[in-house]
């Protein structure tokens, strides 16, 4: 008997395309998913469009301050006379498509400030979750006796402390929805990495004789990496709602370039002659936040039934 | 060359017109408006003769009201601050308390005039070195005793002494401590000065400048001893306040009476935004130093009456002369050329403020000299810009970083500024941060922006922020390092010029330096604004925020 081998490439192509094949049927079985991510490629696409093009540039300031909507200023004005709608398209960017680093010339990465807060929690909860959960012991106690105070400090006052301690900008903002989400994830992953290192296959590693760091990193995270998706998920409506609480105390992302919560803040002064100003960036956060939360959940119900 | 007239001394004109002044009073407030004797003759002389008087603000509304009533409680929303010692206050909310209880010897008016209040007068030497400060007589503390020449006495020890901490002391230094305050009579009191000053009846104005009875502690809750109107009853600090009125006040009112009319001031300790909501719901009936943002929230409240006042208050674009590009008297130049003043101010303040020049004189001062309002020109900017870049090798846009705070209006210029500059060849980054954020540096920073209290006389600020001591060190509050020997000279010859027309001269030329060669770019001065329901009377927007209830009555 012969048996052929077909070649590598040949063979993970209908590989990766059945797993995107399953992974959007998992997204499109559940309604709610389905909503929140129509809610959420509705803001990146505004967001992308605003890269390109705006009704007026964001920062200009060209009309009366506090005009209502009207059909030149469809959100109307803010209180610097600049088109509200050009800024809460200009908005988005900074929460999830781009990073304005603190460089002369200054520097933009791809992402926004939410998605590399998210992705930093992750990487340093993960990273501190899965050594406790899989050392245990001393270190365990360790870290998340450290994480557990952290988790003591109401979140507003280490934004506090952070911004205050390190200054404004994209990245010291990046750095306190970091701080402040990864001992929730350290908790989540250590609870996983418990349950994963009971299973065989990590004794096998084990015997093989790979090292910690290999067994942590290549055989407990990818397994964990479901539950991990959706709380990332989730938290990027947190870090969402982080900008904006920010940005709402004056200690968000420096002006004029626009942002959602310093939107709100600087309407709320304004709130009994223009109350419509603070109306439009509250909904710009609520929707997405609301709809990044749907999209997870709907997930979660989702990956949840697919594991039973 | 024809007189230059106060706007104010025209208002009194039309008002002596209007019979709401006597002769008498116009007079007296145009020639200390400036006004020559002359020309205020002149002008009193086209208003009808023996028009009736009615000096007092609260007097005028009566006749329109159908008189005064008696009686009621006014409710204030304002932070009640610890308060110890007078002499040591440092904030206005802190003053409004005391001042109910204590009084001062002058009384510098929303007019900007300042008079005597607890002096019947006060006469200062040709070389204006030594000042007479004669007390009215039979007025009396709340605790029966009558204020004479040893309460001023020891109100002084206590401004001039070092442990107490006042900041009397550092505007009262042309004094040699109490070597320099002598007690002539038992209502008489001189001040030998070690050097000329014409500022000091606005001194003795300066808010922690209260008259403490000569028995004083040094806490003013504990022994809340004055001449004021009112009697403390109750201070809880970060709570409330409760003030009542005082039967055997000295001065009288319309009806005959002691003052004051009202029965009851209560302070009750809130933020803005929330005095704000307690006004509309009709829980407060006013708030301490409305915002931009509160004064649009509540002037068309058909309830309320707004109140506004011209003031010297600014916020000063300033830049460090000695740091680059600051140095460059050009990029000075060109910062200034990139103000539209008037869409500054329309952003900022609601266009409620009037435009100013880049220099440290208001109009609302006695000797301020009008020059014309300097236009917006990016493109003079622009060419200024490109000629020190062509020189120093640098390109343009020209990246600075403006730093300022973010409580008041500040970032609503900083964001202005940053789009009128671009054009001019500015690059301006900003960095904003919250108020001690930026007075922990203000003095500091390359550029800018602070905010400057309103002084009443136009010698007082220039003093201390644009010269050097008698080491030729930028002084302490100098924030721009900016020295200049011609301005200094100048100022120290308009700070014993008395006669305001001569004055007027000098400032013009301070001014003219200033905006040739001057370290700050000032769009405009703010008017400030008191907000009260239609049912109160007498009351006075004072440009300092300071309260004057004595004479409020509120219709029953």
């Amino acid at each position: 008997m012969t048996t052929t081998t077909a070649p590598p490439e040949l063979e993970s192509q209908p590989g990766r395309l059945n797993r995107l094949r399953e992974a959007l049927a998992i997204v499109f079985s559940s309604r709610t998913a389905v909503v929140g991510l129509a809610i959420v490629i509705f803001w990146l696409a505004i967001g992308v469009i605003s890269l390109f093009w705006t009704p007026y540039p964001p920062n200009a300031q060209l009309f009366d301050p506090n005009l209502p909507p009207s059909a030149v200023n469809v959100m109307g004005t803010d209180h610097l006379g600049r088109d509200t709608w050009s800024r809460i398209m200009a908005g988005t960017q900074v929460v999830l498509l781009k990073t304005r680093l603190a460089t002369d010339p200054r520097v933009v990465i791809p992402g926004g400030v939410a998605i590399w807060g998210v992705i930093g929690a992750v990487l340093v909860g993960g990273l501190l979750g899965v050594n406790a959960g899989y050392r245990g012991g001393a270190a365990d106690q360790v870290i998340m006796q450290v994480l557990d105070a952290f988790i003591a400090f109401p979140v507003i006052v280490l934004y506090l402390v952070i911004v205050t301690a390190l200054g404004r900008g994209d990245v010291i903002v990046i750095l306190a929805i970091t701080v402040t989400g990864a001992p929730g994830v350290a908790r989540l992953v250590r609870g996983l990495t418990m349950d994963i290192k009971t299973h065989d296959y990590i004794r096998a590693a084990e015997t093989r004789g790979e090292s910690k760091w290999y067994v942590m990193l290549w055989e407990t995270l990818p397994n964990a990496r479901g539950p991990i998706l959706v709380d990332a998920m989730l938290r990027v409506g947190y870090a969402i709602f982080a900008i904006g609480t920010l940005g709402f105390l004056g200690l968000g992302l420096p002006p004029p370039d626009p942002d959602w919560g310093s939107m709100v803040n600087d309407a709320r002064k304004y709130i009994y002659s223009n109350p419509l100003a603070i109306l439009w960036p509250s909904l710009a956060i609520a929707t997405l936040v609301i709809g990044v939360n749907l999209f997870a959940d709907g997930l979660r119900e989702e990956i949840t039934r697919y594991q039973r | 060359m024809s007189e230059r007239i106060h706007p104010l001394a025209l208002q009194a004109a039309d008002k002596l017109e209007r019979g709401r002044i006597s002769r008498r009073d116009f007079l007296r407030y145009a020639t200390l408006l400036g006004v020559s004797v002359g020309t205020a003759y002149a002008m009193a002389a086209c208003a009808p003769a023996g028009a009736p008087a009615a000096s007092e603000a609260a007097a005028g509304e009566a006749g329109a009201a159908g008189g005064i009533t008696r009686g009621g409680t006014l409710r204030k929303g304002v932070l009640v601050q610890p308060v110890d010692h007078p002499a040591r206050l440092s904030w206005l909310e802190g003053a409004n308390a005391v001042r109910l209880v204590n009084e001062y010897l002058t009384e510098t008016g929303p007019d900007n005039i300042t008079r005597p209040y607890l002096l019947e007068s006060w006469e200062a030497s040709d070389d204006v070195q030594t000042w007479t400060l004669k007390l009215r007589q039979g007025i009396k503390f709340n605790n029966g005793d009558e204020l004479t020449a040893d309460d001023v006495m020891y109100s002084f020890s206590q401004w001039l002494d070092p442990e107490v901490g006042s900041s009397m002391l550092g505007l009262l230094s042309y004094l040699d401590g109490m070597n320099s305050v002598e007690k002539v009579d038992d209502y008489t009191i001189r001040l030998n000065l070690t050097s000329p000053n014409i500022g000091v009846p606005e001194h003795l104005f300066h808010y922690p400048a209260v008259i403490l009875h000569r028995d004083f502690q040094g806490d003013w809750v504990k022994q809340p001893i004055g001449t004021g109107a009112f009697t403390l009853e109750e201070y809880i600090e970060s709570e409330r306040a409760i003030f009542k009125a005082r039967p055997d006040y000295w001065r009288m009112g319309e009806d005959g009476k002691p003052l004051p009319y009202l029965d009851e001031i209560v302070m009750v300790s809130v933020d803005k935004d929330a005095a704000v909501a307690a006004i509309q719901a009709g829980q407060l009936d006013t708030l301490f130093k409305p915002r931009p943002s509160d004064f649009l929230a509540l002037k068309d409240n058909p309830d309320l009456q707004v109140k506004s006042v011209a003031t010297a208050n600014c916020f000063v674009v300033r830049m460090r002369v000695d740091q680059e590009p600051w140095d460059d008297n050009r990029v000075r130049t060109a910062m200034k050329m990139c103000q539209d003043r008037q869409k500054i101010l329309d952003l900022s303040y609601n266009g409620e403020g009037i435009l100013s020049i880049d220099a440290p004189f208001s109009p609302v001062h006695p000797a301020y000299a009008e020059r014309p309002i300097p236009a917006y020109d990016p493109e003079g900017a622009r060419a200024l810009l490109e000629e020190y870049a062509a020189e120093k090798g640098v390109d343009l846009p020209l990246k600075v970083t403006l730093a300022t705070k973010n409580d008041l209006s500040e970032p609503e210029i900083a964001q202005a500024l940053k789009e009128l500059a671009a054009p001019g060849g500015f690059e301006i980054a900003l960095d904003i941060t919250e108020p001690n954020g930026y007075w922990d540096r203000w003095t500091e920073v390359p550029l800018g922006i602070t905010i400057w209290a309103h002084r009443p006389l136009d010698t007082m600020t220039p003093p201390l922020a644009y010269i050097a001591d008698a080491d030729g060190a930028p002084v302490p509050w100098n924030e721009t390092r900016w020295v200049d020997p011609e301005f200094s000279e100048k100022l120290a010859q308009a700070e014993l010029t008395l006669d305001i027309e001569a004055r007027r001269q000098i400032i013009g030329d301070l001014e003219d330096i200033m905006q040739e060669r001057g370290p700050i770019g000032n769009s405009y001065w703010t008017n400030e604004w008191e907000i009260f329901p239609k049912s109160f009377h007498g009351v006075i927007a004072h440009p300092s925020n300071f309260d004057f209830f004595y004479a409020v009555w509120k219709q029953q």
